[in-house]
């Protein structure tokens, strides 16, 4: 896989949030521009081009819903991912509708937010060919098949969802929290007690092994796992 | 007791009361004029006997009459004091039969006066006694009237007393139907009741304004909790995405991996906290209307699914018996509902428990084992109880009984056969 580096815009007005991001992005050897405004936001997003856009909603000096109808009235190709504190199916299908791609609510995992960009991004460039190829994993996005050279590996549901997680978070440790919430979401409540996904992982790697795959997932010191190349 | 009641009750008895006390006191009026009346014929008679005497040095003669009749005895001188009596009068009636006639006598009441009388150097002792019966008819004449007034008074003062008071009262019962079907929390206002009467008017006003004032408080404080958690979420955001960072560093010893475990754990409950907070308020406000046809079958097995782990993982036994149910709900709302109460089941739960789950057309039962002691219906629904050992957020109950509430469903807790049980009824 050829790696490409993304241009990211962060949108969002909270110093500390903004920082996160950037800093979790940057260290794929992607490139992020922040504006913690929207006077600033609508400047860069009128001059330069970017494979995703991060838009929070609630800025001091203007509204991201707004600034989501400039891009999409200009047709700029840009993915938007709405990130906002504001979690009601009205919002959420306000930013659909008005053509973001995706919706966050805060509070979010940064690994989260890294594989909806990953996804969005993938839906862009990749267009209707959906292959993901990693070494010798070969993912099919859409048949939902994955494949250690030719052979066919049988993943249930989560587990092909949490291999695909670990992918669009390649070489980053992700908390057990994180992938508690991605599985199960966070309206259930696991009460700190992740037994369950430390099998869901060993049955990911034995799965991938006995097809001849190398060991790619590592436990991160208790904490979480992390997807190493 | 019914205002009219009280009111018709007070006011007959004082009625009956009042009634009786000047019956009596007319009875006794009327009684006096008519016997002193009799004493004045009493009277003039003794002097007719007196003036007899005096005349002709002898007593007159005793005759018949239908309603007096006098009698004279002999007597010791100065032993008769004169006075007023009440006595018997005998009253001869002469009956004619078929075959003879006779005599007998009947008693009425009698007025007498008793004098004395010298006729030459003989003491009289006269008797003069009069009949009252006509007194008496006369007496109960008046007393039959009036009674008879009496009652028609009281039977016309109830009559229209109910008619009225019903018909003036109507203003404060729909004030009333009103304020009974007031919620503090739907957007309907109390109307304006038509009526005239002052009071009315006035208390119609000031349950318009209670109800206004008690609905604004309620709207601030539903806007303070709201502004509240969304002013907590972007710090929690922060400490989220800085710890996501943190980890991201290297080089971990054992003891600061545990410590940033426990952050995130608290992190975790801290939002689950007030992202369960932010939803009350948004169910309490009826914020959430995207209603569409479910099925509530496939939705729990669908819930059920995705507990698969953690059953498994407790080592749960579960037991299922759904029939299809279809209703018109919030999907969102109804996941909510549902996962909150299955999470209930296992997190109260002890391991190789077990758990049923009942789905019929009229109600939604799940039944778990735990604890062998029944929790208090009353309590597990209100806001921040929770068991001293729950990891909870002690506000999962209140959710799901507010969106209950939200479909007009019921729920409900007991504790049958060691299982808890909670059953919605829809």
């Amino acid at each position: 896989m050829i790696k490409k580096v993304l241009k990211i815009l962060i949108i969002e007005d909270e110093e500390g949030l903004r920082e996160s991001i950037e800093e979790y992005f940057t260290e794929d050897g992607n490139i992020c521009e922040t504006a913690h405004n929207y006077q600033v936001a609508l400047s860069k997003v009128n001059l330069y081009r970017y494979d995703c856009i991060l838009l929070d909603i609630t800025m001091p000096d203007g509204n991201g819903m707004d600034l989501l109808k400039i891009i999409k009235e200009n047709n700029y190709p840009d993915g938007v991912l709405i990130i906002s504190a504001k979690n009601s199916l009205d919002d959420r299908l306000d930013g659909l509708n008005l053509g973001a791609d995706d919706y966050l609510v805060k509070p979010f995992h940064l690994s989260e937010l890294k594989a909806r960009v990953t996804a969005i991004i993938r839906r862009k460039t990749f267009g209707g060919s959906n292959q993901l190829v990693f070494n010798e994993i070969t993912i099919d996005l859409l048949s939902k098949e994955v494949r250690v050279g030719k052979q066919l590996i049988k993943f249930t549901r989560k587990e092909y969802a949490l291999l695909l997680y670990f992918l669009a978070n390649k070489g980053k440790v992700v908390s057990k929290n994180a992938i508690a919430e991605h599985l199960w979401g966070d309206g259930i409540d696991m009460a700190n007690n992740f037994d369950f996904i430390y099998s869901h992982i060993k049955n990911i790697r034995k799965k991938l092994m006995e097809a001849g795959c190398q060991d790619y997932i590592q436990a991160a010191y208790g904490m979480g796992y992390k997807f190493v190349d | 007791m019914k205002l009219l009641a009280k009111y018709n009750r007070v006011n007959l008895i004082t009625t009956i009361v009042v009634m009786l006390i000047t019956g009596i006191i007319y009875y006794q009026a009327i009684s006096w004029i008519l016997t002193s009346q009799n004493d004045k014929d009493l009277v003039v008679e003794e002097q007719e006997v007196f003036d007899y005497v005096k005349l002709n040095h002898q007593l007159p003669q005793t005759f018949q009459s239908d309603d007096q009749q006098i009698t004279f005895t002999a007597a010791q001188p100065g032993s008769v004091k004169r006075e007023f009596i009440n006595t018997i009068y005998f009253k001869k009636v002469e009956e004619e039969d078929k075959h003879r006639r006779h005599h007998h006598q009947e008693y009425e009441a009698g007025r007498g006066l008793v004098s004395s009388v010298m006729v030459g150097n003989r003491y009289y002792k006269i008797l003069i006694v009069e009949s009252k019966v006509e007194t008496e008819d006369l007496i109960q004449l008046i007393f039959t009237i009036t009674i008879c007034v009496i009652l028609l008074l009281l039977v016309t003062l109830v009559v229209t007393n109910r008619l009225i008071l019903n018909r003036i009262w109507q203003p404060f019962y729909s004030i009333m139907r009103e304020l009974r079907g007031f919620n503090i929390a739907d957007t309907k206002e109390i109307p304006q009741v038509d009526t005239t009467t002052d009071e009315f008017k006035e208390l119609n006003r000031t349950v318009i304004d209670m109800a206004a004032r008690a609905k604004l408080d309620y709207k601030d404080l539903k806007i303070f909790t709201e502004n509240a958690s969304h002013e907590l979420l972007t710090p929690i955001a922060v400490i989220n995405s800085k710890l996501d960072t943190l980890i991201q560093t290297e080089n971990f010893s054992p003891q600061q991996s545990k410590l940033l475990n426990d952050l995130y754990g608290a992190v975790s409950r801290l939002n689950r906290l007030n992202q369960s907070l932010l939803l009350l308020v948004k169910i309490e406000n009826r914020l959430l209307h995207e209603q569409q046809q479910i099925n509530l079958k496939e939705l729990t097995e669908e819930m059920i699914g995705q507990f698969e782990e953690i059953f498994q993982d407790k080592d749960i036994r579960l037991t299922y018996n759904l029939n299809d149910k279809a209703i018109y709900a919030s999907h969102y709302l109804l996941e909510i509902l549902l996962s909150n109460l299955i999470n209930n089941a296992i997190r109260h739960n002890y391991r190789s428990g077990s758990i049923n789950i009942t789905l019929t057309a009229q109600s939604l039962i799940i039944q778990n084992t735990g604890e062998s002691a029944p929790l208090v219906q009353e309590k597990i629904f209100t806001r921040f109880h929770k068991s001293s050992k729950s990891e909870g957020s002690g506000l999962g109950l209140t959710i799901c009984r507010q969106i209950c509430e939200n479909f007009n469903y019921t729920l409900h807790y007991s504790y049958q056969d060691s299982y808890h049980t909670f059953t919605i009824t829809f």
